[in-house]
């Protein structure tokens, strides 16, 4: 499967749309875990925030999909433009000494990036159902995308030298 | 309300996750293995208890506390002996070896060809960050040699690195691929071929160290796919495997090889014994 083609069936669709939160769900998860590892409370609240956000859209998705049976696609399969799905959060993007700003910095990427996946499927779909959903679907992440706006602009600004540990775990002579 | 959604692949990665989160630093590339192992194995659908995964010591030897299969953490660089013996023992199990460049190919290195000479079926995963993490920096068999940030080694170790491909394919591995950390959809498939491979399957998955060799989080921006498909021709995928700078991903090789798997039975009369022991 690739999406240089449009995805034309409601069951493919929900399929994309359900690995596509669920992941973003389960990595907000991890990194929370990582960060909570790593003595860094205040983050990992913020991605164990982000990752009930993402569960409650999937969810919803989910029940959208009640009685439907959906494709297998495996994760290779996805036609993803980068190389996993376009709300999941990359693992190499956090920090042991990050803030509240940066994890929203990234979430605020993930979901651009999701409503612009949506965007795409409902402009070149030719199928009403996947069409109107796709862009309810978009039409939610740009809400995202506000509430995290709102929601950063409550966070202070980082300083310049954050990642600054006077005891780094490298210390090269 | 419970909703009913006919998912056609209902077994998830995480049901091969453990309880146990990860101690590893924050951006290590060995998160991401982790995730293609799971998805590797919920894609095979392979119970639990039919998988064992063994590691030795490092970072990366952590992995098998943080699945839910049959683990091991076993010694410094006999992960692969160790893995020998069970699957001697239990040839049904599907065994899955895991550990870092420093245990594989330093301390365990003489493990690794002969399980490669062996081939035995089972699947080694090289999570290869090209230092040793677990110690605080040190060069490891697959370091530059112009590596200077290591105290014990500040004009870099002068000595060329392994290649973890070609040393595989000289010693007689039958399946050898490179992944990387930065794709784990491209990790999980090149897994599942492996884990499907009949025999000793080699996957070196490049994962980048965010602590001590921070400067590979730049290969995001410079691992590319193999231009060529895998080969089960030895001398084209020497060839290839010289060739290239050691950051294309893929299948590279690929043969069917006599799998090496004794005989285990607990009785048998004492000629049939005598004559497995006659010179």
């Amino acid at each position: 499967m690739n999406l240089q083609n449009p995805i034309e069936d409601m069951e493919t669709f929900l399929a994309y749309a359900i690995t596509l939160e669920e992941e973003a769900a389960d990595r907000y998860d991890e990194l929370a875990d990582t960060l909570e590892t790593h003595n860094n409370p205040d983050v990992a609240k913020a991605f164990r925030t982000l990752a009930s956000f993402g569960r409650k859209h999937c969810d919803e998705i989910i029940a959208l999909a009640a009685d439907r049976s959906l494709p297998n696609i495996a994760p290779w399969d996805f036609g993803w433009e980068d190389l996993e799905a376009p709300e999941t959060a990359g693992l190499d993007a956090v920090h042991y000494l990050m803030n509240t700003a940066h994890a929203l910095d990234i979430a605020m990427s993930n979901e651009m990036r999701a409503h612009d996946f949506y965007q795409r499927i409902s402009q070149q779909t030719s199928n009403p159902e996947v069409r109107a959903l796709a862009a309810e679907c978009a039409l939610e992440e740009k809400e995202h995308l506000e509430q995290l706006k709102t929601w950063a602009e409550r966070c202070p600004d980082s300083a310049e030298d954050w990642r600054f540990d006077p005891d780094p775990a490298h210390m090269p002579e | 309300m419970e909703h009913t959604v006919k998912v056609a692949n209902p077994i998830k990665p995480k049901q091969y996750k453990s309880a146990i989160k990860p101690v590893w630093c924050p951006g290590c590339g060995h998160y991401a293995v982790l995730n293609a192992i799971t998805k590797a194995l919920a894609q095979l659908a392979l119970a639990n208890e039919q998988v064992a995964l063994l590691s030795g010591i490092g970072c990366s030897s952590r992995v098998p506390a943080y699945t839910s299969v049959y683990g091991f953490h076993g010694i410094h660089g006999r992960a692969l002996a160790l893995a020998s013996g069970l699957k001697a023992a239990r040839p049904e199990l599907t065994v899955l070896v895991a550990g870092g460049d420093g245990d594989g190919l330093s301390i365990g290195g003489n493990h690794f060809i002969h399980a490669c000479r062996r081939n035995m079926d089972m699947t080694y995963i090289i999570m290869d960050n090209e230092v040793y993490g677990m110690t605080k920096g040190q060069a490891s068999p697959t370091t530059a040699p112009d590596w200077t940030k290591s105290k014990l080694t500040p004009h870099g170790t002068g000595l060329r690195p392994f290649q973890p491909a070609a040393l595989a394919l000289a010693a007689g591995a039958s399946f050898i691929a490179r992944g990387f950390s930065g794709d784990p959809n491209g990790l999980a498939r090149m897994l599942v071929a492996a884990i499907e491979h009949k025999g000793f399957s080699v996957v070196q998955a490049l994962s980048p160290c965010p602590t001590f060799r921070p400067e590979h989080m730049d290969w995001k921006h410079q691992i590319r796919a193999f231009e060529h498909d895998s080969t089960g021709d030895a001398i084209l995928a020497a060839q290839r495997i010289q060739a290239d700078d050691g950051q294309s991903t893929g299948i590279i090789y690929q043969r069917e090889l006599p799998v090496w798997q004794p005989i285990t039975r607990n009785s048998g009369s004492i000629d049939q014994f005598e004559q497995e022991f006659c010179v």
